[in-house]
């Protein structure tokens, strides 16, 4: 399987990173894609901007373990994960995540179970500026839950 | 030498912590946490919250875990990234 995994300041662009996913062999079939956008409201509450931190290196190899997780569970043939760092604003572009496969069940079902990991396993940590005051956001036991299922099912 | 990270909200109650300390027998995550509780008990009433995971050389160890010179001691808060 391919995989590409990325940590950056920049933006990514969505209609490349499908074409890549497409393009990988001709027995794909299926190729789902997410994006994850800065939204404008923490706590009903406006956002000026999002800064994220994260741990380099342990969070490439936590990305690639749950990477590889995903290649053990379904018949895919290629995963791209991107997440952005450094400071956001509203509507930007944090996370992507593309799965390729040979058929859709796969693809749909990799791609949320890589990101619901995500959100719960790889060392990343966002803070919000709100009216010139900063804070780190607190962790979600929605996100738990949504991972927890995955272990599960097991 | 052992280099300290201290990450997201953990690294607001960390300012003024020596980004290392010197390697000694018996060191543990647990001891390098009591060391600090004198001059800085607020991080370290943060540092003893259930969800703080640690690492060590970028995995996740135990309180108890072994710590040997050159090592890298990180102190991780729960994640909020995607």
């Amino acid at each position: 399987m391919n995989s590409t995994i990325r940590i950056q300041n920049h933006d990514f662009d969505l209609g490349a990173e499908y074409q890549l996913l497409r393009q990988l062999e001709s027995a794909v079939g299926a190729v789902v894609t997410f994006a994850g956008l800065v939204r404008d409201l923490e706590k009903n509450t406006s956002i000026n901007s999002l800064t994220l931190q994260h741990y380099p290196g342990m969070t490439e190899s936590l990305l690639q373990e749950i990477v590889d997780q995903a290649e053990a569970r379904w018949d895919l043939i290629g995963i791209t994960v991107i997440h952005r760092v450094g400071e956001l604003l509203p509507s930007d572009q944090i996370v992507f995540v593309g799965v390729a496969s040979q058929h859709r069940a796969d693809a749909f079902e990799a791609a949320q179970f890589v990101m619901d990991y995500l959100k719960t396993k790889a060392t990343f940590w966002k803070k919000v500026d709100q009216n010139g005051q900063q804070h780190w956001i607190e962790s979600k036991d929605s996100d738990q839950t949504a991972s927890d299922r995955w272990s599960a099912d097991d | 030498m052992i280099k300290l990270l201290f990450f997201g909200r953990l690294g607001d109650f960390a300012e003024g912590v020596s980004a290392s300390i010197d390697a000694t027998e018996g060191l543990t995550p647990a001891t390098v946490r009591d060391a600090l509780a004198a001059d800085h008990p607020a991080l370290v009433a943060e540092l003893s919250q259930p969800q703080v995971l640690i690492s060590l050389n970028q995995m996740i160890v135990g309180w108890d875990q072994p710590i040997f010179d050159g090592a890298e001691l990180a102190f991780l808060p729960p994640v909020t990234g995607g």
